[in-house]
């Protein structure tokens, strides 16, 4: 296709907002999809994905549209994750487009995870066409979210598109504005081929597929190609686009999207965002790559120590799809073998939870995230810390720096004092505040990552009866007074439980989580001492009391049929829980940690 | 070891013996539904009991060519609650069987619904031995388990027994009913041992699904104190063993000089039968019974149950198979409920492998927490590993698929 009818763009939008129903929308409307085929969230195909509403893999799809003008057009949709925890494949996908379609919803209006994307566009430069979305719903107001897109995110509220993605109001006028505001593909100049790598699916049969656009030369079957950052030369066996299945073409050529295969065994060989040239005449590679670093960690333990070959092969496959999942072996005093993962957030973090418990049906022990801190020793060093086991003694840290993040904080008005209070309590400093409407602001706060880990959103969520949103990017480090706090189970310290909380912190959740402790641990045959330990001072205690006795029941020959079958169900219930010492602790116990 | 897992090791199971030495009889019928009972009964209806008696005439019929029986026991229900006439026939067909002369003959009965007339005519043809549920002496408790009878009914009953001739009776005492103080408990136990009986159940008030008194506790109306209950049951043992009875299993004690076999001579010879895993028949709506090694229980629903048996056929309709190895370690732990525990021939007697050589490590985990005694020729609980009986029998299943 020549370049000038081509058009490459993304869609971005917080979360629900209606993205994936007006992807699907377009795929219908330019026939790339039948009716038959027009199945509801298409391009999410993991069940995931679907039931969060979110899209982890960018999967890109080639439509053809014959405009008003008469002329036939590629329409390349780049689908981007909407998730901030994967702000760089937003980044990356977004750095393959010339334009991307803003989806605003008409009833909602702008939300934090808006304002997160938008800032990721703009940064990128691209054109950027506002659509006020369901229009159709009964509380949809046009006119506030124009006036909200100039206060908030300094975009022409006239050139908002109002449509229903649902009812399908507007979407000529949406592929004709992609036609004419979305720049066709421009020449960088280079020589030779220039392609940006955005993603990557394995497959059994073809090995890694590479998701790629061209920006400069072509890319054929056969090609000696160079992976830039990898530092790879392969040869290119296939090369095709998505309509949304896959099909083989001959080229990709400027400006085109697609995939290409190239005998590629393990996705960890493919760096995302890495650059395509040619092996025998390089261009200079493509700018803005980084390598993806994992900023939340949590150790993954099989409840059942034979089960750890397992864990560890679906590790693996987990990982062929997520590049950004990072794992390697390592041992717990409480738990066993297992694996330190790292997560780009904690979104991340629980998907490949979830997904090892649910598609691969592992019986899973999760321990409490942590991010990276900074530890300078006495001797000046400095260390990396990423589990709390690794943390040295006290007496050998001059001092601990630990991550922040800057967060867009959505909520009613009405909500504004109870919000202060929420990033109070979570150690955080309100920057400013900016006005939305009559009715919203957005707070713009300094917190650190460790407080938004756990229960942050949830908060937001039920403080504004979830009206409230949240987005957030990363902001560098900052000293702080770090403890450890350890959680001990008749006197032995169950590493599982230990967190790294600020000092003046530590206290209230170690009593917290001796409480907690004590309702989920079931009462053993000898009393269990619980306790919480900061440097070795015991600072809350709880005792789950012993059984006495079971109950002293009559048991007669009708009666022995039944109590086994109780009796092989608490007995296979036992199985499924982790002996630390003598006592059992159940699967529950370590998720109640999480909660606390 | 050559031998598959699973295969008796010792010589073939003691439930693979014939005859069947034991008779349980269901009585499925009961004047009205305590509150904690999950048992299957229903409303007694003329002529519904009729039915039963025929069908399980018809049914006793079809089993007695297996049967020699050394005990009979008729449960329920409220056995007493079928009339003299329909007792009869009853005890007409187990006579024309030749079932009729077990050594222990026993027969459950509730306060409120036995006359001397009754009485006498089962003690006229064989019964000799009756259970009697009086679960309390305490008026407003037997109130709160939906008991019909009177503390007053209960001694008069008592007494028709006497006088009906019945020198074999047993009470049954419930304790940790919501409600119930110690000093109640204590009353109603000194009460009770003072009526002299040869033999005293007395168990722990169960909370079993589909009974009132679960819904109530679930509900929060009231609370299970432990403590209390355990207080309860040390009060039990205590004071029986204070009067001379002998606890021969976690709720069951027993007069009269001890035997040869270890056990007090009025202890419940059909009771034991469960406990040591040998095989009986059982009769009559939702009736269980254990022959050749596989347990069977009869359709509850005493209409359905009539229906299948006017067919000519039993009206069995589960059957619990295990393997043999599975099926000993079930009665490996039930039988540890005995105080005596597992004599270690006995054992291979009735299932066909050592204790020691399939629990070995088992055993000595027992020992070391206190629950267990590993003697010269058996291993029993001590005090502390009875009140653990069930976490004692879970350790000791073995999973169905080995």
């Amino acid at each position: 296709m020549d370049r000038a009818r081509i058009r490459n763009f993304s869609i971005i939008a917080h979360i629900d907002h209606g993205k994936t129903t007006l992807s699907d929308r377009l795929l219908h409307r330019t026939g790339t999809i039948s009716d038959r085929d027009m199945q509801n969230q298409l391009l999410d195909s993991m069940d995931l994905e679907r039931e969060r509403g979110i899209t982890i893999k960018a999967h890109p799809v080639t439509m053809y549209y014959t405009a008003l003008d008469g002329e036939r057009y590629e329409l390349n949709l780049i689908d981007t994750p909407g998730h901030v925890d994967f702000a760089y494949e937003v980044s990356r996908s977004l750095s393959a487009c010339e334009g991307a379609l803003l989806i605003v919803d008409a009833a909602q209006g702008v939300e934090a995870q808006t304002v997160a994307n938008v800032h990721l566009a703009m940064k990128q430069d691209l054109a950027i066409i506002p659509l006020i979305n369901k229009i159709d719903l009964p509380h949809a107001n046009v006119d506030l979210v124009r006036r909200q897109l100039e206060d908030i995110l300094a975009i022409p509220g006239e050139d908002a598109i109002a449509c229903s993605a649902k009812e399908g109001i507007g979407i000529e006028e949406i592929l004709e504005a992609i036609v004419h505001r979305v720049p066709a593909p421009k020449e960088t100049g280079a020589n030779s081929l220039q392609a940006l790598v955005v993603d990557s699916v394995y497959n059994t049969f073809k090995g890694v597929v590479n998701y790629i656009r061209v920006f400069t030369g072509e890319l054929r079957a056969g090609m000696n190609a160079r992976l830039y950052h990898s530092g790879r030369t392969v040869e290119i066996k296939e090369v095709g686009s998505f309509n949304p299945k896959p099909y083989t073409r001959d080229c990709l050529t400027a400006g085109e999207t697609g995939y290409f295969t190239a005998n590629i065994k393990s996705p960890s060989d493919v760096k995302m965002g890495d650059s395509l040239l040619d092996a025998r005449n390089p261009a200079p590679p493509l700018s803005g790559f980084h390598e993806v670093h994992p900023m939340v960690f949590s150790g993954i333990y099989p409840i059942d120590a034979s089960d750890y070959e397992h864990l560890k092969v679906n590790l693996a496959k987990l990982q062929l799809n997520d590049a950004a999942f990072q794992y390697q072996a390592e041992s717990s005093v409480a738990l066993g073998f297992g694996f330190r993962c790292g997560f780009l957030g904690l979104l991340h973090m629980e998907i490949v939870q979830e997904r090892l418990r649910r598609e691969y049906d592992m019986d899973i022990i999760a321990t409490y995230p942590s991010v990276i801190y900074r530890v300078q020793l006495t001797d000046g060093e400095w260390h990396e810390i990423d589990n709390p086991v690794f943390l040295p003694e006290p007496t050998f840290i001059e001092q601990i720096e630990e991550p922040m993040v800057k967060a867009f904080i959505m909520c009613p008005n009405d909500n504004i004092g109870d919000m202060l209070a929420l990033v109070s309590e979570k150690r955080g400093l309100l920057d400013h505040t900016e006005t939305l409407d009559s009715t919203r602001v957005m707070m713009i706060c300094r917190l650190p990552l460790n407080e938004i880990l756990i229960d942050f959103h949830d908060r937001i969520k039920s403080i504004t009866r979830g009206y409230g949103s949240m987005d957030y990017e990363h902001d560098g480090y900052e000293a702080s007074d770090m403890v450890k706090l350890d959680m001990l189970v008749n006197t032995d310290s169950v590493d599982a439980f230990s967190s790294i909380v600020h000092r003046t912190k530590a206290e209230g959740r170690g009593r917290a989580l001796a409480a907690k402790l004590k309702e989920v641990i079931p009462r053993q045959q000898f009393a269990v001492a619980i306790q919480a330990a900061i440097g070795g001072k015991i600072v809350a205690r709880e005792t789950v009391r012993a059984f006495r006795k079971d109950v002293t029941a009559k048991c007669y020959g009708g009666d022995i049929t039944r109590k086994r079958k109780l009796l092989e169900k608490q007995k296979e219930g036992k199985k499924r829980m982790k002996s630390i010492g003598s006592v059992n602790i159940p699967q529950e116990a370590f998720i109640a940690v999480l909660k606390a | 070891m050559s031998t598959t897992p699973g295969t008796p090791t010792h010589g073939e199971p003691g439930w693979s013996a014939r005859p069947v030495r034991h008779l349980y009889v269901h009585v499925p019928f009961c004047a009205s539904k305590c509150e904690y009972c999950a048992f299957y009964s229903e409303a007694s209806e003329g002529e519904l009991v009729n039915r039963y008696v025929r069908a399980l005439i018809t049914e006793l019929g079809i089993v007695a060519n297996e049967l020699a029986p050394e005990t009979v026991f008729f449960g329920g229900g409220t056995p007493t609650l079928l009339n003299c006439r329909q007792w009869e026939q009853v005890l007409d067909a187990l006579h024309r069987l030749g079932l009729d002369r077990p050594a222990e003959w026993t027969v459950e009965c509730n306060p409120a619904t036995l006359s001397l007339d009754k009485a006498r005519l089962l003690r006229e043809r064989g019964v000799n031995r009756v259970s009697m549920g009086v679960q309390s002496l305490d008026e407003d408790l037997l109130d709160r388990l939906g008991r019909v009878h009177s503390r007053d009914m209960a001694f008069r009953s008592y007494d028709i027994l006497r006088q009906a001739g019945f020198d074999n009776v047993n009470l049954d005492l419930m304790f940790a009913i919501p409600g119930q103080s110690l000093e109640t408990w204590q009353r109603t136990l000194t009460e009770a041992l003072a009526m002299q009986s040869e033999h005293l159940s007395s168990y722990e008030v169960i909370y079993e699904e589909d009974t009132p008194l679960y819904v109530q506790l679930k509900a929060g109306r009231f609370d299970v104190d432990e403590d209390l209950a355990c207080e309860m049951y040390d009060l039990l043992v205590s004071t029986a063993r204070d009067r001379g009875f002998q606890q021969y299993e976690v709720a069951n004690f027993a007069s009269g000089a001890v035997g040869a076999d270890g056990l007090a001579s009025r202890v419940c010879r059909h009771n034991v039968a469960y406990w040591r895993g040998r095989s009986f028949h059982a009769v009559g709506p939702s009736a269980s019974g254990f022959v050749g090694g596989v347990r069977t229980r009869n359709r509850a629903n005493t209409r359905l149950y009539c229906d299948t048996l006017e067919q000519g056929e039993r009206a069995i309709d589960q059957r619990d198979e295990l393997p043999p190895l599975a099926r000993a370690a079930e009665i490996a732990g039930f039988g540890l409920r005995m105080n005596l525990g597992w004599p270690f021939a006995d054992f291979v007697a009735a299932t066909g492998f050592d204790l020691r050589e399939e629990w070995g490590d088992d055993l000595r985990w027992l020992v070391d927490q206190g629950w267990g005694e590993l003697l010269s020729d058996r291993f029993r609980l001590t005090d502390t590993g009875l009140r653990f009986a069930d976490q004692v029998i879970e350790r000791l299943l073995r999973p169905e698929q080995s």
